[in-house]
């Protein structure tokens, strides 16, 4: 949308050459690495507990037992049970997988198509340029939920389409990402030298374009990850993502709604679940773009999707 | 270096915000008088001569005493009693338009603006007398010309009303004079009463506000209660008709009713308890217990005549073959079923309608969670590894949890089920290609068993989605339309019901509670066994 | 300048006119139709096909949208299947909830933002600034509609401070007006408002580290002086793009929010749309979310041309 804009470095990084400056760069540095360390450290332990989760979860996790419902937090029942007289806790577990899954195969499958269209936008230019990029401004003048939403409503329901949707709906920042970078790169003398030497465009791309422009890709898809995560919890929120009685965060959460005065363990336990794995992916993406690439800006575009 | 006066950038950063703002408060100005606030039309009243003045003002009855707040769960979705099908706008519309005759507190049929009636010896046509001195809320009166034109209306397959089928026996509507009209039947039709006034789908409408198109926006009935505005926020505003037929019994009480919608039950419930709005149009049944006792909410629980069931597709194998339908039938614990997904806020049923009906059918075959039997009679029909798909919706999202506690059921004779949640379009849609292994859903309304079970049952009915013929419930059902003897009808319909229990055409589940709850203030309110919201007799105390 | 309006307003109507085919042919291939949902359980193969008819979807596809298209055009965007009402009346009526409530929660957003982002940036490394930035953290990490349900619980039904949902036109009622926003409006503020302080901070961070402030600091200026004539001037370029793409979001985004408050606005509205199939008020709807958001976007193009005359719009 900003693209007549040049495109700005916020970078906050650059230390000033000024006496104080070194001790507060290196505070800096280890502040935001550590919180960096501790966001990989969690993903870490919750893919552990992801692949671990029949082994973790104390209790089965479908099974309806009325007798126990609505039981508030205790030592039976960590995180209390459900309306169903269901353990928390154990579906807690169980749906970290669902939303690690949908996770990084959504953000692959939207780099996996955003990428070559920003590469061949920014690489060719003129009408091809002008083509995929109005394709590109068509989806991303959605508000991201709502076409996320339809796409779901004409695939209909259940995680993997639910990843083809956030896929897409994500596929127009990498496009743009891409083709940015790819613009800045284009008329560099190494290209320009590839080129006059006679190299095929798809060579030019691939060992020339294409790693230079991996960085903010990168940084890009570890932010994304965790709107992602946002975006599956919307959706399965509303109903559309994992069918019952499989447990996802979303839909448990939609689940605690009626059960909001009575039982609020519900609503607090999912809920904090999807804060602290947002956070991590957070966490490592902000890490990963101070050592890859200053550029600040993927964060906005990508954030509107969880809404 | 670049330095720039501040003021300028702060300036742009409010336009910005500002742009906002602006657009708010032209908005909101526009709304106030443009056409998109649907105002009941200035001129509707002029030709009433004892009416007061119109309200198309913004000072809402609100502002008077006895406006009594009702939250309804669901949005209306048109105001047309012909053309909608929705709940919701139907809470509204039953204080606003009649029918010739209503259903009584006891859910017979008694008069409403038709004062009387006569059958003829072939039981072929129906002779109704008017309530003499009824007006439309315009001023007009109300003359057997207009039941002519409401139900000729409702019969046009151009107009496509959703209740065109329960006219389906009727020939010819005739104005005989202007008290009088007669109505022509093709067959002896014993539930024409509940046929024509069962609800207010099938209301008597003035012609004119059909035809300056404003049946949708801006209803005009003969009912207590006479139309004023709907916007977002307000919701639909009604105000006491001073000039309805039981005005000389003081009626309505009420100067007013405002429906506001809140889609949240929980919700709702919470704008109850401080006070925001007088009556809800349900309670969720997880809060009636902590209710109990609580002074400031009054709950009234009414055993109501809706069903849930669910059904299977006799069109795909094995469910074709009814032992399969039946195991499963067995199988399920309809006490434990009733108690997660209501509370215990239900009745659980095996058969369609409540004991409490008259129309009742004592009948229970199966004992609750007979797994062994379930078993043994799947293994008979040399059938394993059963896979089912249940289709439900979070619309209904009672459906969404039954279903999972069936699925915990039936794992126990093996068998495995996969809900599948869809939007009830989707859910619908494949309905009605018969895309399903099976479907949950409720069925509302229920006074006449001929409005259901025909629909459902027979081999022709239109919504015998999942497949059932059964030549011997066909002819039972045939039968029981034209079976004028009340108690004969009734051993019909005994008849067929037990073998659409037995053949598992549909598994029925429960039949909820009509759970309704308001403010103390609120008196002479009373919840009705077919759900219909009547404020005819409300007051308010202050 | 007026050749790059020109040309963003035809990009702007070509978007228009692809988010209008995106739509429809989604709308088409979801299964379900306006009309068997209107029937509901009274369903009637007799009286579905004469309403399919009647509302012109037996037509080919390409003739209804042709149909649509060129009303549109004209400026008419048609009747709501459900309710039969013009859509654009529709629209408009919602319009004014949803403003407001992108509007509050604006306000909430650049009141947290600007003086934490500005402060955590000058006191870089300080306690506030740890606090702030971790406070942040949190808001850009949070599911917006777990906040809301949070806040539900806490403000409405435990403390009974506020109502939990509903919409109160200012007119009739300023303080209801007032009470029914503040949960949204901070449920949706907060979060905006995070990812604004990020920005702030930022942007403000690298224009302390430029050769000029360090010139003015380097001359004895006073550290307000610095900020205020040097510093802040030019960190209100990247925020102004950055509030810009926030305020688009939050007129279209915000659709789960309005769910949960019962907000009468535009998202919800679509969401409903999409639900009944009612294609031409989700037509409706989408298209004017999508022009605002496109508008806004133009505005702040071509006022960050304004702020930073380098830039050449070519």
């Amino acid at each position: 949308m900003t693209e007549a804009a040049p495109e700005r470095s916020l970078d906050a990084g650059e230390p000033p050459v000024e006496h104080r400056s070194r001790l507060r760069t290196t505070y800096e540095t280890i502040r935001q690495n550590r919180l960096a360390v501790i966001g990989a450290f969690f993903l870490l332990v919750l893919a552990v507990v992801a692949v671990f989760a029949d082994l973790i979860a104390p209790y089965t996790i479908n099974e309806v037992n009325i007798a126990d419902r609505l039981a508030a937090p205790s030592l039976d029942y960590l995180f209390g049970t459900d309306d169903l007289g269901r353990d928390v806790f154990s579906r807690v577990i169980i749906a970290s997988r669902v939303s690690l899954q949908v996770g990084f195969i959504s953000v692959g499958l939207a780099v996996a198509i955003g990428v070559p269209i920003g590469l061949v936008a920014g690489y060719y230019g003129k009408l091809t340029d002008s083509i995929l990029m109005r394709a590109m401004d068509v989806l991303f003048s959605f508000p991201a939920i709502l076409l996320a939403i339809a796409i779901l409503a004409a695939l209909g329901s259940g995680i993997t389409n639910a990843m083809i949707a956030i896929g897409i709906v994500y596929t127009p920042i990498f496009a743009r990402i891409t083709r940015g970078s790819v613009l800045s790169v284009k008329e560099s003398v190494f290209v320009r030298a590839a080129r006059s030497l006679g190299a095929s465009d798809a060579r030019i791309i691939r060992t020339h374009i294409l790693p230079n422009v991996l960085a903010p890709i990168i940084v890009q898809t570890s932010l994304s990850l965790a709107f992602a995560i946002l975006a599956e919890a919307a959706l399965s929120f509303l109903g559309l993502g994992v069918q019952p009685p499989a447990p996802a965060w979303g839909r448990m959460l939609n689940d605690a709604q009626g059960f909001l005065g009575s039982a609020p363990w519900m609503a607090i336990f999912p809920g904090l679940a999807i804060l602290l794995t947002v956070m991590a992916f957070n966490f490592l993406g902000d890490g990963l773009r101070d050592a890859l690439d200053p550029q600040q800006r993927s964060v906005i575009e990508s954030r509107g999707v969880s809404k | 270096m670049r330095t720039r006066p501040m003021w300028r950038t702060l300036v742009l950063l409010l336009t910005l915000a500002m742009i906002v703002a602006a657009c708010d408060s032209g908005e909101s100005v526009d709304v106030e008088d443009s056409d998109t606030t649907t105002t009941a039309p200035p001129g509707s009243d002029t030709t009433s001569p004892g009416a007061t003045e119109t309200t198309t003002e913004q000072t809402t009855p609100e502002d008077d005493e006895m406006v009594l707040i009702a939250a309804q769960g669901a949005e209306p979705d048109r105001l047309d009693p012909h053309l909608t099908s929705a709940y919701a706008s139907f809470q509204v519309l039953e204080n606003v338009y009649d029918t010739l005759v209503q259903p009584g507190p006891d859910l017979q049929m008694e008069p409403a603006l038709a004062e009387s009636w006569e059958i003829s010896d072939d039981n072929l046509t129906w002779t109704f007398t008017l309530r003499d001195g009824v007006t439309f809320h315009n001023g007009r009166d109300f003359t057997a010309e207009d039941v002519v034109y409401s139900y000729n209306r409702i019969m046009d397959p151009d107009v496509a009303a959703a209740n065109a089928f329960r006219f389906a026996s009727i020939e010819e509507v005739v104005a005989v004079d202007d008290r009088t009209v007669e109505i022509n039947l093709s067959r002896p039709t014993p539930n024409l009463l509940v046929n024509i006034g069962a609800f207010k789908g099938m209301a008597i409408v003035p012609q004119e506000i059909v035809d300056d198109g404003s049946i949708d926006s801006a209803p005009v009935g003969t009912g207590p209660f006479r139309f004023v505005s709907q916007s977002p926020d307000q919701g639909i505003v009604l105000e006491a008709n001073p000039d309805y037929w039981r005005a000389d019994e003081g009626l309505p009480h009420l100067d007013g009713i405002r429906f506001v919608q809140i889609p949240d039950a929980t919700v709702k419930l919470t704008n109850l308890q401080t006070g925001e709005v007088h009556w809800i149009d349900g309670v969720p049944p997880q809060d009636l217990e902590s209710l109990e006792g609580d002074s400031d909410v009054v709950i009234q629980r009414v055993p109501g005549g809706d069903y849930h069931y669910f059904a299977l597709n006799q069109a795909r194998e094995p469910f074709d073959n009814p032992d399969v339908r039946r195991a499963i039938a067995m199988a399920i614990d309809r006490d434990v079923i009733t108690e997660a997904a209501q509370f215990g806020a239900a009745t659980p049923n095996q058969t369609a309608i409540p004991a409490s009906n008259f129309w009742a059918t004592d009948y229970a075959p199966f004992t609750p969670g007979d797994t062994e039997g379930a078993a043994a009679l799947l293994e008979e029909a040399g059938v394993s590894d059963l896979t089912i798909e249940f289709m439900v919706s979070s619309e209904f999202p009672e459906t969404v949890t039954q279903a999972q506690v069936i699925a915990s059921q039936l794992a126990e004779i093996g068998v495995t089920v996969e809900i599948s949640d869809v939007d009830f379009g989707t859910w619908l849609d494949r309905q009605g290609q018969g895309d399903f292994d099976a479907f949950m859903l409720s069925w509302v309304g229920n006074i006449d068993p001929d409005d259901f079970y025909y629909a459902q049952h027979h081999t022709d009915g239109t919504f015998n989605f999942q497949g059932y013929s059964n030549p011997e419930v066909d002819a039972l059902l045939d039968d029981a339309r034209v079976e004028t003897d009340q108690d004969a009808r009734k051993a019909l319909y005994d008849e067929a019901a037990r073998l659409i229990v037995d053949d598992a055409s549909y598994t029925f589940l429960y039949n909820p509670e009509n759970v309704q709850a308001w403010s103390p203030q609120v008196e002479g309110y009373e919840v009705r066994g077919d759900n219909a919201i009547r404020f005819v007799d409300t007051q308010l105390a202050g | 300048m007026t050749g790059f309006v020109i040309r963003r307003i035809g990009q702007m109507a070509i978007a228009l006119f692809g988010v209008s085919i995106v739509v429809f042919a989604l709308i088409h291939f979801v299964p379900g139709d306006p009309v068997r949902i209107a029937l509901g359980t009274r369903f009637d193969p007799e009286i579905y096909e004469a309403l399919r008819e009647r509302a012109g979807l037996n037509d080919p596809i390409l003739i209804q949208y042709g149909n649509w298209l060129l009303a549109a055009i004209q400026g008419d965007l048609g009747v709501s299947f459900r309710s039969g009402q013009p859509v654009t009346g529709i629209v408009l009526q919602r319009l004014p909830a949803t403003m407001t409530l992108a509007g509050a929660a604006l306000v909430i957003a650049l009141a947290v933002s600007l003086p934490l982002g500005i402060l955590s940036a000058i006191r870089s490394g300080s306690k506030l600034d740890y606090l702030a930035t971790t406070a942040s953290q949190v808001g850009v990490s949070v599911p917006d509609f777990w906040a809301g349900i949070m806040y539900i619980l806490v403000f409405s039904l435990t403390l009974s401070w506020l109502p939990p949902s509903g919409y109160t036109q200012l007119s009739n009622d300023p303080l209801g007006w007032l009470s029914h926003l503040v949960l949204p409006a901070f449920t949706v503020g907060l979060i905006s408002g995070s990812i604004l302080f990020r920005f702030v901070r930022s942007a403000v961070l690298e224009a302390l580290n430029q050769d000029y402030v360090r010139t003015a600091r380097a001359k004895g200026l006073s550290q307000m002086r610095v900020i205020r004539d040097h510093v802040l001037p030019n960190a209100w370029i990247p925020i102004v793009t950055v509030v810009g793409l926030q305020l688009g979001f939050l007129l279209g985004g915000v659709v789960v929010v309005e769910l949960i408050f019962a907000w009468p606005g535009l998202g919800r509205l679509a969401l409903l749309a999409v639900e009944d199939r009612d294609f031409t008020v989700l037509q409706g709807t989408v298209l004017y979310i999508a022009f605002i958001f496109l508008l806004i976007n133009l505005i702040v193009d071509i006022i960050y041309g304004w702020l930073d005359p380098r830039i050449r719009y070519d």
